[in-house]
């Protein structure tokens, strides 16, 4: 009898292990959010498999097989194992950021530590990967990492600008990979995009600060914290006009001119804006996890307008033409008047009652001729005709 | 049923748990050690019937040996004079197991808390933001710290202290309770059983963040200390055993601390 209650109770715990284990929310898989890039007529985005891709639009449209011209796709992999695991095998690594493209090479960092430089012409061929002769290069370049890469990476002319996991900012050359500087540890970990302007490179942290770094040499010219409460800052930042918009953890958007050390205006929503803020026409348009899109008025912080798309909102928003586009963390997308905040949704093809597209919208889409192109947690690429109001196409990144 | 566990257990325990923290000077191990104290204080009562049924059962056991000799080929018979044993002693032989089946969802309510606030990855911190109540004290403490000590709580130790301390105090726990036996059968049984759970958990902490195993190796401390507080050393001290097991048999329990 004993014996049967110890095995029981011995069942029931791994039992009680296993399934709170498997509770959905708990610790989430990196699985990554990139966003996509347009040049050239290519879009380039990282895959939730790992993958660097790049989609010729054009061809998708034709349903042509992939890769059809300009296409082609790179797996980012990592080692893995060790631990109890008896064998080291690879692994493919989540992308989050949007990579970032100049001419052929595409630059990109992954969730293992390292930035990553991809000629196109060399990936077109599957060549072995670094191909030095076309600039291809994977930083740091030894096996050594730096720590998770979670933003995006930011160009200037001659040079690439990546945050880690480390607390720090990297700038690297842009054609050799060589680290030009690395800066001082600024926050515990850096998950934030960088914004470049001026000659200057805009850092927001989780710990409650906004530096502005120089570009040259990475030396702090700049710092703001908010005084009381401590709160961090969860969004990248945007730099408009002298100021720096961000958003913190305690649901506030904070405004700041360049220099000071007091915020110029703060504005409360409902819960956290987690994407970086879009600033046009002295106009901040931010979205909330409380699921409101708000246009602010960038010069003193008056709401202008607010639309509900009924669930969180993860990305930027899209400024197209004369439209903003905003996605919504449930897969509805609106097209929104930005001066008056009047909108509509972007009906489903297959059934009205469901959203936009099937799947979770967490990655910064991108627009072109009146197309939006978003990637859905699905790890399938959308595309968007906002005259038309409807999904012209849909292509799986996973493929063969 | 997803979200009303969340709203009832899971998110107060999570806003709780970043509460203290912030509290705590944003340190995230001290809040954990200070939620695992305040849950254990609470479930007390629990723990306290939990033991006192099992000490019972103990001390019923040479009984039950009496007659499992007696009647060990009859099945029937010997569940029948079991449960009549059982009846005469009011003793419920669940009565062990049902307070540590209402403790379970908490442990795992704890355990998912844990797992959430820490936001190791991405996607876990913009699934955070879902269960967060808009206090300021919440808010100031996000995202947390998740060094304690040589620990990162977010990852498994990558020594074998927390392990060593996990698995320690587990079996620490569990000799106090283990009755030696005189069955040669029941003897190795209980041997097993003695090294697989602190085995076991030792192993889940080289696999789960630390920030979990913390939560173990806490919460065995506290055991040891509510065990010792009802019980004494009970059976972990070597060479009384064969005393303690006279007492059992006379008196239906272990002998109180002296």
């Amino acid at each position: 009898m004993k014996q049967v209650k110890i095995l029981f109770l011995i069942a029931f715990s791994l039992l009680g292990l296993v399934l709170a284990s498997c509770v959905p929310g708990g610790t989430q898989p990196a699985q990554g959010w990139s966003g996509i890039t347009l040049n050239d007529g290519i879009l380039y985005m990282g895959s939730m498999d790992g993958k660097i891709m790049a989609v010729n639009p054009s061809a998708r449209s034709q349903n042509l097989s992939f890769p059809a011209d300009g296409e082609w796709e790179y797996p980012i992999t990592a080692p893995s194992g060790g631990g109890l695991s008896c064998s080291q095998t690879s692994a493919s690594v989540a992308i989050y950021g949007t990579p970032a493209v100049d001419e052929a090479l595409v630059f990109s960092g992954g969730y293992n530590g390292k930035v990553y430089a991809l000629n196109a012409s060399a990936r077109s061929q599957n060549l072995d990967f670094p191909q030095m002769r076309d600039n291809e290069w994977f930083y740091p370049k030894t096996s050594e990492v730096i720590g998770a890469i979670v933003g995006s990476p930011v160009m200037s002319e001659d040079a690439i600008y990546v945050t880690s996991s480390n607390g720090k900012v990297y700038c690297l050359d842009k054609h050799f990979g060589d680290k030009k500087w690395e800066s001082d540890i600024l926050a515990k970990k850096l998950w934030s995009t960088p914004y470049i302007e001026g000659g200057k490179v805009y850092i927001s942290t989780f710990d409650g600060h906004l530096y502005a770094l120089s570009a040259e040499d990475g030396s702090i010219t700049w710092s703001f914290a908010i005084a009381y409460p401590k709160i961090g800052f969860v969004s990248s930042p945007a730099v408009y006009e002298g100021t720096i918009f961000a958003g913190s953890f305690d649901g506030n958007l904070y405004a700041v001119e360049i220099g000071e050390s007091e915020p110029l205006w703060n504005f409360t929503g409902g819960n956290c804006f987690w994407a970086a803020p879009v600033v046009s026409n002295s106009t901040v348009y931010a979205g909330c996890l409380n699921g409101n899109i708000y246009a602010i008025d960038a010069t003193n912080g008056t709401e202008l307008w607010s639309f509900d798309v009924g669930s969180p909102i993860v990305v930027s928003p899209l400024l197209v033409d004369d439209s903003l586009v905003v996605a919504a963390e449930s897969g509805n997308v609106y097209v929104i008047n930005p001066k008056t905040g009047i909108g509509e949704r972007i009906r489903n093809p297959g059934n009205d009652n469901k959203p936009t597209i099937n799947a979770l919208v967490q990655a910064s889409p991108c627009a072109q001729e009146g197309i939006v192109y978003i990637r859905g947690q699905d790890n399938c690429l959308y595309a968007l005709d906002i005259e038309q109001g409807r999904v012209i196409w849909k292509f799986p990144l996973t493929t063969q | 049923m997803a979200e009303l566990w969340n709203l009832i257990i899971l998110n107060p325990m999570l806003n709780g748990l970043i509460a203290l923290s912030s509290v705590l000077g944003g340190s995230f191990g001290l809040a954990i050690i200070a939620l695992t104290v305040i849950v254990r204080l609470i479930l007390l009562p629990l723990t306290l019937k939990q033991l006192k049924s099992t000490k019972a059962l103990q001390g019923m056991q040479p009984k039950i040996q009496e007659l499992q000799k007696k009647y060990g080929k009859n099945q029937q018979k010997l569940q029948q004079e079991m449960m009549k044993l059982y009846k005469e002693a009011g003793v419920n032989p669940l009565g062990c197991i049902w307070p540590m089946l209402v403790q379970f969802p908490v442990w795992i309510a704890l355990y998912q808390s844990i797992m959430r606030a820490l936001a190791t990855t991405p996607e876990s911190l913009l699934n955070l933001f879902q269960h967060l109540y808009s206090w300021g004290v919440v808010a100031q403490a996000i995202p947390l710290d998740s060094h304690f000590l040589w620990l990162n709580l977010g990852s498994p130790d990558s020594t074998l202290i927390l392990a060593i301390i996990v698995g320690g105090s587990m079996w620490v726990q569990q000799k106090m309770v283990t009755a030696p036996s005189a069955d040669p059968r029941q003897k190795s049984m209980n041997s097993m059983m003695l090294l697989m759970m602190p085995f076991m958990f030792g192993l889940f902490t080289l696999m789960f963040p630390s920030g979990l195993s913390l939560f173990w190796a806490v919460s065995n401390v506290i055991g040891i200390g509510i065990q010792y507080w009802i019980t004494g050393w009970g059976y972990l001290r070597r060479g009384t055993s064969a005393q303690v097991v006279t007492k059992l048999g006379g008196k239906g329990g272990i002998t109180k601390r002296p």
